[in-house]
């Protein structure tokens, strides 16, 4: 019995202060490009444990024997002291799905005729990796916690190459569908991502209105999202009025797991609600330290790290937003920024986030030039403080857990 | 008991019917300690272990992999099977005993490190926040007979320390960024010892860089990251069509700039005697007297001599891909003292924290966490953090004829990721400068 054996081992290290993770994982990929194809099918099994013996330690391996070699070796080395947190207790037991992975969908066609039309020639799908795959994860504990949960993903990455004359740009999106493909969306932001900065003209004016499109206002989200699982906050932080009144941000991952990575219950926290500063995201540990209760925050992004607070499916609330014209029309000056051409920059600590993206110029409440690339530099804490408007166009993006997010109205930004 | 290469190349047989077939099947063994150092205390120790295999079978651009878990017979054959039934129901996982492997014995060297790193860190940055890592990485290849692929093993221990650290400044305590990246050898511990030193002397505070275009001085070979993000990206084979693409045995710099990849170079971070195909490794000059040399090439994208020994994988579960290694960029015969004479005003870099390249527009950019003016010919102030972005074909133009006569190892750059998948790479270059470049604050 390999738990049995692999329990018993870590009680005979930590009496009462252990946990027992495994996760398999299936997944179909397809990898396609003008001339090449691949195809892979991977197996994969990962196993960690992490117990209290004068501190915390951690192992994992691919699998039980490898494990114990691991818990053997980790054992060894030096740790700082720290009390373990009190476990987790419940049963939560679905029957995994046994049925074989099928193939991923084949796709490239239909998302390079609508890339090639919404780019209206100027852009080519130059390649389109997609993965299908399930996992099943197992939670044990010291505390006779047993959780079995199973999770299922359709992701990929797709390319994009806009060319005008001699000039050429290229762009990368990431997706996540929870339903069925969204090609048509998809097929927008690598047009227009791969397009638009090729356009002669940046930012005719220094300071307007600033529309975000639900992938920048992702990226922006996901850029300060550590805040939300900060032991210490910044001192720029003021609790009741971290944003505008406007903004409500909320975590609930209820839909895709009933439990995170330390078997605590998935529930739907509010980070931010009407613009104040709401719960913290806590794992075991910080729980134990903050002297509050786990929310259900323990993130694993892999079997090799042990569990972390994070979000784990973050989006901005949106049943009081607007429509996106809506949004568009109430801008009298102001640049739509469509696509980043560099990652977000967030510096929480020093209040600082700097982004760069190409998009479209509004000039009384209408589309009109493109706009090659600009960038907007400033405090996180304005740029909270003045989101002036929420659509209700809510999309999600993984960055790389589901961050989901609307058209959103920044005002009085300034454009380098 | 370890199956033999010939077995395994017998079980690849039916996979490799005609002369278009190619099959291989690749074995990683990893361990991998980590501890995290705060104010030299060692907390959260972790090892991982871990083993799998993938079997790969390549037909006209046609690319399909089977990766498993595990490295026993069972996994390999099962992995062999995958692969010549790619839409049958996959086989259920075999049930695993935790008996089937004998205890590794224990690392002396992690022991001995978290010794030796507690005084080293509390003499030269007593308050920090470190991960150190150590990778004992064992591949082994085994090629269905494709030409120029023999079974190989590989053995890599690698070493890295990144974080933070608090130092002292003229006016006041900063945090400080830190990277060291080196194969394991006896005199790792030196120069990390070496690089603390240098990276904690007292400076003034920095100010911000302003929004200007530069002349920038490379030096400390933080040349070589500049070169990796355009020559060794652009030079990848089957990298995207980029502004290298169509100018082969171009002159496209000065004549003294020699610039190649060499894997052999073992002592860099990036370095291995075999890829991970099965190939010899050789040295490729990416330039050669200043004109476009040759691709860095693996086993799908090999010309007349063959692959030139880069196909590399990031783990067992991914496909290889055409990648650098170590960026190499020859000597000159200018002092430090000349160069910044001939920098006149502009910017002295000696540190570099990241890069990225943009290959369809050819568009450069590296991040610094500080640097120095250049006023004159002498230092000036300490600015940063920022960032030097420029276009590959503009910056190639513009490397002043004279390069620095000291090869300096840059062990800040470590691993590089291309889709996703990340590998070691490292570089040594002399002074280099570099005009008309974009400065800016991040």
């Amino acid at each position: 019995m390999i738990h049995g054996e692999l329990e018993s081992a870590l009680e005979r290290r930590a009496p009462g202060a252990w946990e027992l993770y495994r996760k398999t994982a299936e997944t179909r990929e397809l990898d396609l490009a003008a001339a090449e194809r691949g195809e892979a099918w991977r197996r994969e099994e990962g196993w960690a444990a992490r117990w209290w013996d004068h501190g915390m330690r951690f192992a994992s391996a691919s699998d039980p024997a490898r494990l114990l070699s691991a818990i053997s070796l980790a054992g060894r080395l030096p740790a700082a002291e720290e009390p373990p947190p009190p476990l987790p207790k419940r049963e939560v037991h679905r029957e995994p799905d046994v049925a074989p992975v099928a193939p991923p969908p084949e796709l490239f066609e239909p998302l390079a005729q609508l890339v090639s039309e919404k780019s209206r020639g100027e852009a080519v799908l130059s390649s389109l990796t997609i993965r299908r795959g399930r996992s099943v994860e197992e939670i044990r504990n010291a505390a006779g916690l047993f959780v079995r949960m199973e999770s299922s993903l359709l992701d990929g990455v797709a390319r994009a190459l806009g060319r005008r004359g001699p000039r050429a740009c290229e762009r990368r999106a990431l997706f996540r569908w929870d339903t069925e493909p969204e090609l048509s969306a998809l097929a927008g932001r690598l047009a227009d991502g791969a397009t638009l900065p090729l356009a002669p003209r940046g930012a005719p004016f220094a300071r307007g209105g600033w529309l975000l499109d639900p992938a920048v206002a992702a990226a922006m989200l996901a850029a300060i999202a550590p805040l939300f699982s900060a032991e210490t906050l910044p001192r720029w932080v003021k609790r009741g009025e971290l944003a505008s009144r406007r903004v409500t941000i909320a975590d609930d991952a209820s839909a895709d797991a009933p439990c995170d990575g330390e078997g605590t219950t998935t529930r739907r926290v509010l980070a931010v609600e009407a613009g104040a500063l709401g719960a913290r995201f806590q794992d075991l540990r910080s729980a134990r330290r903050a002297a509050a209760h786990p929310t259900g925050h323990g993130v694993r992004p892999s079997y090799r790290t042990p569990p972390a607070p994070g979000p784990r499916r973050l989006f901005f609330e949106t049943a009081g937003g607007v429509a996106p014209l809506e949004l568009l029309a109430g801008v009298a000056r102001g640049i739509f920024a469509r696509a980043l051409t560099a990652p977000v920059a967030v510096d929480l600590e020093a209040d600082r986030y700097s982004v760069e993206f190409t998009g479209v110029v509004i000039v009384g409440g209408r589309a009109a030039e493109p706009v090659a690339g600009t960038r907007v530099s400033g405090r996180v804490s304005e740029f909270l403080g003045r989101i002036a408007g929420v659509a209700t166009d809510r999309q999600f993006f993984p960055m790389p857990y589901p961050v989901g997010a609307p058209t959103l109205l920044v005002e009085r930004v300034n454009f380098e | 008991m370890e199956i033999e290469d010939g077995a395994i190349a017998r079980w690849l047989d039916p996979l490799t019917l005609t002369r278009d077939d190619s099959a291989d099947v690749f074995l990683e063994t990893r361990r991998t300690t980590t501890v995290e150092w705060r104010d030299g205390m060692p907390a959260e120790p972790r090892v991982a272990v871990e083993a799998g295999v993938s079997a790969r079978h390549r037909r006209k651009g046609r690319d399909r992999l089977v990766f498993l878990s595990g490295v026993e017979e069972g996994d390999i054959r099962e992995a062999i099977r995958a692969l010549q039934k790619p839409h049958g129901k996959p086989p259920p996982a075999p049930p695993r005993r935790s008996g089937d492997h004998p205890e590794p014995p224990p690392d002396p060297s992690v022991e001995r490190w978290t010794r030796r790193l507690a005084p080293v860190f509390e003499r030269h940055v007593p308050r920090h926040r470190f991960r150190w890592s150590l990778d004992e990485i064992t591949r082994r290849v085994v090629p269905s007979g494709s030409p120029g692929s023999t079974p190989g093993r590989s053995t890599r221990r690698l070493f890295s320390l990144e974080g933070t650290f608090v130092a002292a400044s003229r006016r006041g305590d900063e945090k400080r960024s830190f990277s060291f990246h080196a194969p394991e050898a006896d005199g790792t511990a030196d120069e990390l010892r070496e690089a603390l030193t240098r990276a904690a002397v007292a400076r003034e505070r920095p100010i911000p860089a302003g929004d200007a275009g530069g002349d920038v001085l490379f030096a400390a070979g933080t040349a070589a990251f500049l070169f990796h993000e355009i020559l060794s990206h652009a030079l990848e084979a089957g990298a995207d069509e980029n502004p290298l693409t169509l100018l082969a045995a171009a002159r496209v710099s000065i004549p003294d700039l020699d610039v190649r990849d060499d894997p052999m170079r073992l002592d860099l971070f990036g370095g291995y005697e075999r890829d991970d195909e099965g190939t010899r490794a050789r040295s490729v000059k990416l330039l050669d007297a200043g004109r476009v040399g040759g691709k860095l090439t693996d086993h799908a994208h090999a010309e007349a001599r063959g692959s030139t020994g880069h196909g590399r994988r990031a783990g067992p579960g991914d496909l290889p891909l055409a990648r650098g290694s170590n960026t190499l960029v020859s000597a000159g015969s200018g002092t430090s003292e000349e160069m910044m004479r001939r920098l006149g005003n502009g910017l002295w870099i000696d540190e570099i924290d990241s890069g990225a390249v943009e290959l369809s527009s050819g568009r450069f950019r590296l991040q610094f966490p500080r640097a120095r003016r250049i006023r004159r010919g002498r230092l000036a102030e300490e600015i940063g953090p920022g960032l030097v972005a420029g276009e590959m074909l503009a910056a190639l133009s513009a490397v002043e004829p004279v390069l620095g006569r000291e090869l300096h190892v840059c062990r800040s750059l470590g691993w590089c990721s291309r889709g996703g998948q990340v590998v070691p790479v490292q570089g040594e270059a002399p002074d280099v400068i570099v005009r008309r470049l974009s400065v800016r604050d991040r």
